[in-house]
């Protein structure tokens, strides 16, 4: 057992070398670099007008057929399908007007140092086309797709072309933040009430610098319930842990910041969610980044990060039998799903996941409850972490 | 004994009756028959009668028809109507027989093409000017030699002759005919079937005539002239064998010149010659030497049945005239004013065994074809806001009533439209103009408004009507592919400025410039697209049709044949 693991440690630490470096050149990258890469797209397309050719945008595909888990780094990574749109294609023709738009606003938010929000990007380039009825954008969903599009184009994250989605998420722990675009404020996470620290949309290095951390590891707690739970029994400042709520599915802003503490500072990062489908999910994300973000996994997701819980094992080990929930049909359908899943695809992983659909339960994290209030914080979590009772 | 004598008395009485009983009598409950009933189909009926035959004079005589219109309105239900023409006019002796005496006209037993085979006659609408207000008819007549006369007219019902009064000379050269009447109990529309319409519809099929046309309103509608041909005058035809009935052969035979039946048959029918009578010769069992003037029914029925059983060449079409591709399509495009317009002449063909015919077809499509739905005045009589009109014609006459009865009518809507770029045919603007020709006209009933829907009548007209659609629907596809091609360049075109802006503010490059360029690049893209388009529509109406054709063509080859 002793052998087994000591040999998965090998290969993360392979993992993790490899995207670190991948991940720095990346990192780097400013407002600067950013708009210059627009300015050079927005070029390609004035000479093709210029020489009679029909402009195009290029962008990645990113359907199910150009997604694919890259072993050696450990995440889910976009193919080099590429996609174009050209402008003059009746299908194409209003999309192409559409990027252009966006292009020049986010050029114009990286030149002039502004940020928005996706919402506000949709309302500021809505109007009326000419002598016409009809609109620039109908519907966000419209704007959404060609930020997408432009972060896929220019191989970045929208948070670095100044652009947002709503944060989620919430950060506590004794760690030091500097928030560089807003008076230069500095914070210390553990000193700022429970509520702790909303977690911002855009966690980039020239907005939000760390500071200074005093952790061992970083502990993403998918219920809001637990979070505070865990809050109130100073389990951060007990176990040199930063806490990480992320409310359900973490949101981009989220996990990049685990990205960051985990790359930057080389914390280790628990995952620990409810044992279901969703809860798996979510880990996965964090872990391996997700399919629809598959382009920007290098800056988001964390292929070293452990689950911690909930397992089955749990509900043997605590005697949590009665407190388990019957799985719907939905969720074995899902269970089903993920079994299939390439980076679900080890012993741990298939043993948990068969077990779970055979058994047709899962457990909550709140079920801990059942013990006593203070369980998972003075034993269920220190003695798994102690023992480094992971699943890969 | 008693009732015998009764009889003979009522019998007697039954004939003194029956001479007495007097033309406006018949007349009056023949009305309908006559195709005077309706009061607005009334008016246009006598529109009609007088205007063939000023269109029939001047052919025979060679004369470029002018003709002017007026009806005056007088009163409730009351109208007065002149026509003038510039034709070879009346002499005084022959203008009681023509305006005086009804069933006078020489066109009954002739078997020519005429316009006026039907209707009551001019002397008709004398007839019904004087029973309806008791006035007699106004003339003034001309031969332009200086010998203008002016007279009134009215008919002695009780003989069915002519009453001539206040003849008097006119000191002024004139040459033509002035027709004055008045009736009662008519009434002046606008409508599809009302005069006006029924002159616009004369004034396309006759496009060498120049038509005025004042209303009641003081409205005054001119039809110029498109063509400077006068149509032939027609030649009369000998029946052919395939067409006659018993009844046909004894009454020719009553009358014929001829001393032998053998002549009688070679020279009062077409198409029989010597091969013909030794054939027929084999298949009666009299001698064909007989004199015709003895011929008995049944002799006569000999002859019929060996005419069914011997092959004649087609009657010859020598008595067709038609008006002409060229000439309807110049009408069609001054009187319609359509977007395009194709017409065709097809070839003589035969119905019935023995009846020549010949259709002419045009169809106008777009601009001012079709009735238009907004304009109440023209539109009022029709039931479903029809856009698409049908104009049908016989021997250059309009036929303006009994549409639904109509060969015509059935043909047009037989066709299936939609393979012909005419999504929904009501409500699609085309007029289409069909002449049906024939020295002898199918029609449905005495109204003589409706062309029977004979087999080989409905494949010609069917052809006809295909094969002008086909070229109609290269001129709608081509013009859709152009519709459709403005708006895809407008809708290229709205995006541009905002394009060339966004562009602009980011590589500082001019905006106009870039915009420019984008236009330029869109209109190359269209042509490009024009070009493919427009070929590949093309083959497909092309390859669909000319199969059709090729087989309705087979199959009025082997009836006629």
């Amino acid at each position: 057992m002793a052998k087994k693991k000591s040999s998965v440690k090998k290969t993360e630490r392979k993992i993790s070398k490899a995207l670190s470096k991948s991940v720095a050149k990346k990192e780097k990258e400013g407002p600067k670099e950013i708009a210059a890469r627009i300015k050079e797209v927005a070029r390609g397309i004035v000479k093709d007008i210029e020489s009679g050719r029909n402009p195009k945008f290029k962008t990645k595909q990113r359907g199910r057929g150009n997604v694919l888990f890259d072993e050696k780094l450990g995440i889910i990574k976009l193919g080099d399908k590429d996609t174009t749109r050209t402008f003059l294609n009746i299908a194409h023709a209003r999309k192409f007007l559409q990027t252009m738009l966006v292009m020049s606003k986010t050029y114009e938010y990286l030149t002039n140092n502004k940020t928005a929000s996706i919402r506000e990007v949709y309302y500021e380039l809505k109007h009326t086309i000419g002598n016409t009825k009809e609109n620039t954008f109908e519907d966000q969903r419209e704007s959404d797709a060609c930020i997408v599009d432009l972060e896929h184009s220019i191989d970045t994250i929208r948070e670095k072309l100044n652009v947002h989605a709503n944060p989620k998420g919430t950060l506590y722990g004794d760690i030091t933040l500097v928030d560089r675009q807003h008076h230069n404020d500095t914070f210390n996470c553990l000193k700022l009430g429970r509520g702790g620290w909303s977690i911002m949309s855009r966690i980039e290095p020239h907005e939000i610098e760390i500071k200074k951390i005093n952790a061992k590891y970083v502990l993403v707690i998918e219920t809001s319930a637990m979070y505070e739970r865990l809050v109130e029994e100073d389990f951060a400042r007990k176990n040199k842990a930063i806490l990480v709520g992320t409310g359900g599915q973490a949101a981009r802003g989220t996990r990049r910041l685990i990205h960051r503490l985990h790359f930057e500072h080389k914390l280790p990062v628990y995952v620990f969610t409810d044992g279901d489908p969703y809860g798996w999910y979510i880990y996965s994300v964090i872990k391996q980044g997700s399919m629809a973000l598959a382009a920007h996994s290098r800056l988001l997701a964390c292929p070293e990060a452990k689950y911690i819980g909930m397992t089955l094992e749990d509900v043997e080990d605590y005697g949590l039998q009665n407190v388990t929930e019957k799985m719907k049909p939905g969720d074995i359908k899902r269970a089903k799903e993920l079994l299939a899943y390439e980076w679900f695809k080890n012993k741990p992983w298939q043993k948990e996941l068969k077990k779970a659909i055979q058994l047709k339960i899962r457990i909550e994290q709140q079920a801990l409850a059942n013990k006593s209030l203070e369980f998972v914080a003075k034993e269920y979590l220190p003695k798994k972490i102690k023992n480094e009772e992971f699943l890969p | 004994m008693a009732e015998e004598l009764k009889s003979v008395i009522t019998g007697e009485r039954l004939a003194k009756e029956f001479k007495e009983h007097s033309v406006a009598e018949f007349f009056k409950k023949n009305r309908q028959m006559l195709g005077l009933y309706g009061k607005v189909r009334t008016l246009t009926t006598v529109v009609h009668e007088y205007i063939t035959n000023s269109l029939d004079a001047c052919e025979e005589a060679g004369i470029l028809p002018e003709i002017e219109v007026k009806i005056d309105e007088l009163g409730p239900e009351y109208y007065q109507v002149t026509v003038k023409d510039n034709g070879p006019g009346l002499t005084k002796e022959t203008v009681g027989k023509a305006l005086g005496k009804l069933l006078a006209g020489t066109k009954f037993h002739r078997l020519v093409q005429m316009r006026g085979q039907q209707g009551i006659g001019a002397s008709g609408c004398t007839m019904l000017s004087q029973m309806t207000t008791g006035k007699a008819i106004k003339v003034i007549s001309g031969t332009g030699k200086g010998n203008t006369f002016a007279c009134e007219i009215t008919i002695d019902p009780k003989r069915n002759e002519p009453k001539i009064e206040n003849m008097r000379d006119l000191d002024r050269n004139f040459r033509g005919l002035m027709i004055q009447a008045r009736f009662k109990g008519v009434l002046y529309r606008e409508s599809v079937m009302g005069p006006l319409e029924y002159i616009r519809r004369t004034a396309i099929a006759n496009p060498h005539a120049k038509i005025t046309f004042r209303s009641p309103k003081g409205e005054k509608v001119v039809f110029n002239r498109t063509s400077t041909y006068i149509p032939k005058p027609p030649k009369a035809m000998k029946p052919h064998p395939a067409g006659v009935t018993v009844d046909d052969v004894v009454t020719m035979a009553h009358h014929t010149k001829a001393k032998k039946v053998s002549s009688f048959l070679k020279n009062d029918f077409e198409r029989i010659g010597d091969t013909a009578l030794e054939k027929i010769q084999k298949l009666v069992s009299f001698d064909l030497n007989k004199d015709p003037k003895k011929l008995t029914w049944v002799e006569a029925e000999q002859i019929v049945n060996a005419f069914r059983k011997i092959k004649f060449l087609a009657p010859s079409a020598d008595g067709l005239r038609p008006i002409g591709e060229e000439r309807i399509r110049k009408s069609l495009e001054s009187i319609v004013q359509p977007e395009y317009v194709v017409t065709l002449t097809r070839a003589p063909k035969v119905y019935a065994g023995g009846y020549p015919f010949q259709v002419e077809i045009g169809i106008a499509y777009g601009g001012k074809a079709g009735i238009s739905t907004n304009n109440n005045s023209r539109s009022q009589e029709e039931e479903f806001g029809v856009r698409v009109e049908i104009m049908r014609f016989a021997n250059r006459a309009p036929l303006l009533f009994d549409a639904g009865n109509c060969a015509i009518t059935k043909a047009v809507h037989s066709i299936d439209w939609k393979r012909y770029g005419v999504r929904d045919l009501e409500n699609t603007p085309l007029t289409i103009f069909v002449n049906f020709i024939s020295v002898h006209v199918p029609y449905t009933g005495a109204g003589k408004q409706a062309i029977a829907d004979e087999d080989e009548v409905m494949e010609e007209l069917r052809l006809a009507l295909m094969v002008c659609a086909r070229k109609t629907a290269r001129y709608i596809s081509a013009k859709r592919a152009e519709i459709e091609r403005r708006m895809k360049r407008d809708m290229f075109y709205k995006y541009i400025p905002e394009i060339a802006e966004a562009l602009s503010k980011i590589t500082k490059k001019d905006k106009e410039k870039i915009a420019k360029k984008l236009e330029w690049l869109v209109l190359t893209k269209l042509k490009l697209e024009k070009r493919e388009e427009k070929s590949s529509k093309e083959l497909k109406v092309e390859g669909k049709d000319s199969k059709k054709v090729a087989k309705g063509e087979e199959k009025i080859a082997e009836k006629s044949g």
